[in-house]
């Protein structure tokens, strides 16, 4: 190994397992951004497509270089950060929802002043409240099955924020909601609750419907109901996944090789919420299951925490957040092979988009701190505060 | 259960039962669409990466002898637009002012403001998800460019979503004339015309070009520049014999006596002597609506020529020297029987006559007349007829041309039909003779017969007719066609003579008498066949209408142009060839006779005329270079010489005398008298500005001569 690299490494700290995770999936993410975006150049840049490579690169070092930094601090300092977290995070969601730009018809986005930038509020409300619920989670373990006590406290904020971002992106609310039952569920909190709690998301669910046919500007629901619609009664799957299938064919086993897609000119949105599709057509179902595989192997890492620290609130946050990344990922996989609608949920640190990819990184150097503060300690289950 | 179990019982069913599962169905599921299911989805996306097109190559034009086009290809654009192409930013910041140019220039149907929400109804998902959208049908090039011009499509193609698709019409720049013998070619139909016989020539060879789509759900396809592309080979230009004057008088001649006549249908076509070349053709059909091109009657359509076919009957008789024009025959006041059938002649005169002149009897056309000589001659086998019989007379039609089509090169030419002597297969019967020799029993088109004319005014020599001279590629000739010879003599000088006498004759003093004029000779043979002639026994003969015709040459002596005019059924005002077809066969040869300089002796062959002051140009004034062209052009005699740039004539008694002008540098000329460049030259030079009004030459000017010139505007006016 070169001093160089060896440099490198003696920075990282942490689980290298997971370090070595995200270094593939930097590699996977950059070579299938810029494969796909080829049609998009072309149409907006005039066929400058290291214009969308930089701007990718660039927004993976800054957000790598965020890992860095979040897995330096330790990770109780998020502790302390969360309720500041979550007080931001409820006014920026409903300004968002309320004043946001509309763009593809869903106010998702605010514009950060000075910066110029767009950013997504929800993927910084998905880190406040997956920080927030580990650590509720964590200070409540002695009377967790306590229903005002803990269960409360916990599902209020959880309930709040998927409440303000459902309207305008349902599929994120749910996958939020859901990692946080997931926290919940290995944070042991009782089964009924949960049950409860699934069955309060489905109401939930129908009442946003129900208001959605009454204030469209609001609540997407037609788009919902289309969507699903389209699923049912399509079984090849609408344009977009038939596209996505013939990607996934093309590729075959082993894949036509790097550059080589032909469908990233006729899947739409090729370069995030059907990258999958891409990767399998450049690098085949082995590269397709390599990528779910690693997915996999950060959950299972995590898991690692979890039984080296079980209660502890680092455990618990490294879970919800591995969670959202898995679920996340999992879901855009099974929209583009066809066992779910189309839901718009892009791949974690893999599909281009600025948020998505930040705040990824930071979760993924949150999960990193706490790995190499656990790893440090003993595996006796510490109190934390 | 204690705390640390519970947890590490729950990540466990979390990681084993809920992610690794899942991950496992993601991974089969990938198995299933790439490699179970792939086949199926992989042929899906293959047929429809890259299509190899077609480019239609840009088709020749139809030219008339003088050049002028009869038939061109003029392309147009079928105008799409792809709402979706633009960005949010681009469309926001032109739609209101695209809006108003579409408004304006292209659907004035939509206010500037309906047409603005149209505009944002297009992008709107809910409303609209087509790319593909028509904005203009069948625009012309000048519409195409304006459109492009206009803001957010002026970013172009993939920026601003316009898609400009490029299709091509055939125009034809004289409307209805010769609209047959151009003729089509269409997907649907049987190609016809020259644009049929030479479509090989015409079409060009189409190239190919490779599409990718670009978009598969809406089925957008865009050429590619990287993949090898075969140019089309565009097409060359035809350049005919029709000469669009000739052809315009005959169309609108003809025409005028359908619409007289109330026919069903007429053509008329006029062939140069010499070479066969056809000079016009027109053929007019009755529909609900008028007369139309509908068929090319003239070379598609065989009928039964009637009495215009007696010329071949003389010429055969005079070829075997069966007759001559003074003998004498009997029509025996007008009507025979061949067996039991009746034969009459047509004309009331033939009722008080019974021995008349061989002459005589073509001249006033009797059917008896003709049909007795010839069957008298080749009746029966005998030796005066080399025992050939009726043989020998099909012999001679057979000389003359007539049983073969002519070979024009235009589709669709019908069959002549000529029985064969005593043929069973042609039923050929005791009546056959007699009247295949007055015109019935055979089929000829007009075509045929006017070549066969052609041939007697062409002193015995059939030119093939002929419709293109030339095949020319951008300008220049790549083939030219010469007239063809198909036969050099149908018929002995002398049989040739006394045919054109006989044709002399009918214009003289028989049938066609009404039809000479004093200006100029004219030969020629009326025809009234009766259409649909059924005999029947014991006398009743039915018949379903006439057909008019005239076919002969002009002038008589040193005959340029031969014309045959044939005019289906006739409903009104006389159904004889003399009254119905002959009129229009006037009017043709009196227009091409007045309009051919070459007929007409020059006007100013006398001395020259004595120049006088009084004609003489005076007060001229303008370039010198120029003004000396023009007298030397002109053998004007002058005197003097102007060496300068401007110069003025000036007219004297009898004579010219050019000076030069000068025009002092810095002052304002006089450009009075002047032509209106001249006078620009000369004020523009001095840096003043010029104000115009009128035509004609420089009458007043607003600054007055020798004034210093500083750039001024100088008003003047032209008269």
């Amino acid at each position: 190994m070169s001093t160089f690299a060896a440099r490198i490494y003696a920075e990282l700290r942490g689980d290298r397992t997971i370090w070595a995770i995200i270094a593939v999936m930097a590699i996977f993410s950059l070579l299938a951004v810029y494969s796909s975006t080829g049609m998009l150049a072309y149409r907006e840049r005039g066929g400058n497509t290291e214009a969308f490579l930089l701007k990718h690169g660039l927004v993976l070092v800054v957000g790598l270089f965020l890992t860095y930094v979040a897995h330096l601090m330790h990770y109780m300092r998020y502790s302390r950060w969360a309720p500041a977290l979550i007080t931001i995070a409820v006014p920026l969601l409903i300004y968002t929802v309320a004043f946001g730009p509309n763009i593809n018809e869903a106010r998702r986005w605010i514009l950060l002043p000075f910066v110029g930038l767009t950013i997504q509020t929800s993927d910084f409300a998905k880190l406040a409240l997956i920080i927030y619920v580990a650590r509720a989670i964590s200070t409540k373990q002695e009377y967790i099955k306590d229903f005002n006590s803990a269960f409360l406290p916990i599902i209020v904020p959880v309930l709040l924020i998927c409440g303000l971002i459902a309207p305008s992106d349902l599929s994120t609310a749910g996958v939020l909601f859901t990692a946080c039952l997931g926290m919940m569920f290995v944070g042991r909190v009782a089964l009924k609750y949960i049950i409860l709690l699934i069955m309060l998301g489905v109401v939930v669910f129908a009442m946003l419907f129900l208001m959605g046919s009454f204030f469209p500007d609001f609540i997407r629901s037609t788009t919902w109901t289309t969507r699903i619609q389209e699923f049912l009664s399509n079984p090849d799957g609408v344009y977009q996944v038939q596209q996505a299938k013939i990607a996934i064919a093309n590729g075959g086993w082993l894949g036509e090789g790097p550059g080589n897609s032909i469908q990233r000119n006729f899947l739409p949105s090729s370069y995030s919420d059907f990258i999958y599709a891409i990767i399998c057509e450049e690098y085949g179902v082995l590269g397709g299951a390599l990528l779910i595989s690693l997915y996999t192997l950060l959950f299972f890492r995590v898991t690692r925490l979890v039984t080296k620290s079980p209660k502890a609130f680092g455990a618990m946050l490294a879970m919800g957040l591995s969670i959202l990344i898995v679920l996340q990922a999992f879901i855009n996989i099974a929209v583009a092979v066809h066992l779910v609608p189309v839901t718009g949920i892009t791949l974690p640190f893999i599909s281009m988009g600025g948020t998505s990819i930040i705040f990824t990184c930071i979760s993924l150097g949150i999960i990193l701190s706490v790995s190499k503060y656990i790893e440090t300690v003993s595996p006796v289950p510490v109190e934390e505060e | 259960m204690d705390v640390k179990n519970e947890v590490l019982y729950r990540v466990y069913f979390l990681l084993f039962g809920m992610v690794i599962p899942a991950a496992i169905i993601l991974i089969y599921r990938t198995i299933d669409i790439a490699v179970i299911d792939g086949e199926r989805w992989r042929a899906e996306g293959q047929n429809s990466y890259v299509r190899e097109r077609e480019i239609e190559a840009e088709r020749g034009n139809i030219l008339a002898a003088d050049g002028s086009l009869l038939a061109t290809s003029v392309p147009f654009f079928d105008i799409y637009f792809d709402p979706y192409a633009a960005t949010e930013e681009d469309f926001q910041k032109n739609v209101d002012s695209l809006a108003y140019c579409m408004a304006t220039y292209v659907d004035r149907s939509f206010t500037v403001g309906g047409m603005r929400q149209f505009l944002a109804e297009l992008r709107d998902t809910n409303i609209n998800r087509n790319r593909h959208i028509l904005i203009k049908k069948q625009a012309t090039y000048t519409e195409k460019k304006r459109i492009e011009q206009f803001p957010l499509f002026n970013l172009g193609k993939y920026k601003g979503g316009l898609i400009a698709e490029k299709r091509s019409e055939r125009k034809r720049p004289f409307g209805l004339l010769a609209r047959r013998t151009v003729g089509y070619v269409r997907a649907d139909a049987q190609p016809i015309g020259l644009e049929g016989y030479y479509d090989d020539v015409l079409g060009g060879q189409p190239g190919k070009e490779f599409m990718v789509c670009v978009d598969r759900k809406h089925d957008l396809w865009v050429p590619t520049e990287d993949l090898t592309s075969i140019e089309p080979k565009s097409g060359d230009d035809i350049v005919t014999t029709i000469d669009v004057n000739i052809q315009d008088i005959t169309e609108n001649a003809l025409l005028r006596a359908l619409q007289y006549h109330n026919a069903d249908w007429g053509t008329a076509v006029v062939m140069e002597v010499k070479t066969g070349a056809i000079r016009a053709i027109a053929n007019l059909g009755k529909n609900e609506e008028g007369w139309f091109e509908t068929y090319n009657y003239a070379v598609g359509y065989a009928t039964e020529p009637g009495s215009t076919f007696k010329l071949a009957s003389m010429m055969a008789l005079l070829e075997d020297n069966m007759i001559n024009l003074e003998d004498s025959v009997s029509i025996e006041h007008g009507v025979t029987q061949y067996y039991e059938d009746i034969l009459e002649d047509s004309s009331p005169e033939s009722k008080e006559l019974d021995t008349i002149t061989v002459r005589k009897a073509f001249e006033m056309s009797s059917n008896v007349g003709v049909s007795k000589m010839v069957t008298q001659a080749y009746g029966e086998r005998n030796a005066l007829n080399n025992n050939e019989g009726a043989a020998r007379y099909i012999a001679h039609m057979k000389e003359f041309n007539l049983h073969l089509p002519t070979g024009i090169d235009i589709e669709g030419e019908a069959s002549p039909y000529i029985k064969e002597a005593y043929s069973e297969k042609d039923s050929w019967s005791g009546t056959t003779l007699p009247w295949m020799s007055i015109g019935y029993e055979s089929r000829i088109t007009p075509l045929q017969l006017l070549t066969f004319y052609n041939a007697v005014a062409n002193n015995g020599e059939m030119m093939k007719p002929m419709l293109v001279e030339e095949i020319r590629r951008f300008g220049h000739t790549q083939q030219a066609f010469k007239p063809t010879v198909i036969k050099r003599r149908i018929a002995s000088k002398r049989t040739i003579q006394k045919a054109k006498e006989l044709l002399e004759g009918v214009v003289a003093r028989g049938t066609a008498y009404k039809l000479a004029t004093d200006q100029y000779r004219f030969a020629g043979k009326t025809g009234t066949a009766q259409l649909n002639y059924r005999r029947r026994k014991g006398g009743a003969n039915t018949i379903g209408g006439y057909q008019a015709s005239f076919v002969g040459y002009f002038p008589a002596e040193a005959p340029m142009y031969s014309c045959i005019v044939m005019i289906n059924r006739p409903r009104q005002h006389g159904i004889y060839g003399s009254d119905v077809a002959g009129p229009v066969f006037r009017e043709i040869a009196d227009k091409c006779f007045y309009s051919i300089i070459e007929l007409h002796d020059p006007l100013n062959n006398g001395p020259r005329p004595v120049l006088a002051g009084a004609n003489l140009p005076g007060g001229h004034a303008g370039n010198s270079k120029e003004m000396l062209h023009v007298l030397n052009f002109l053998e004007l005699p002058y005197f003097g010489s102007a060496d300068g740039e401007m110069a003025v004539i000036m007219a004297q008694s009898d004579s010219l005398i050019i000076d030069n002008r000068r025009l002092p540098e810095d002052k304002v000329p006089s450009v009075i008298g002047m032509g209106l460049r001249d006078a620009l030259y000369a004020l523009e030079n001095r840096g003043l500005r010029v104000r115009i009004s009128g035509v004609g030459k420089v009458v007043t000017q607003s600054i007055m001569p020798g004034t210093r010139a500083r750039g001024q505007t100088v008003s003047i006016r032209l008269n």
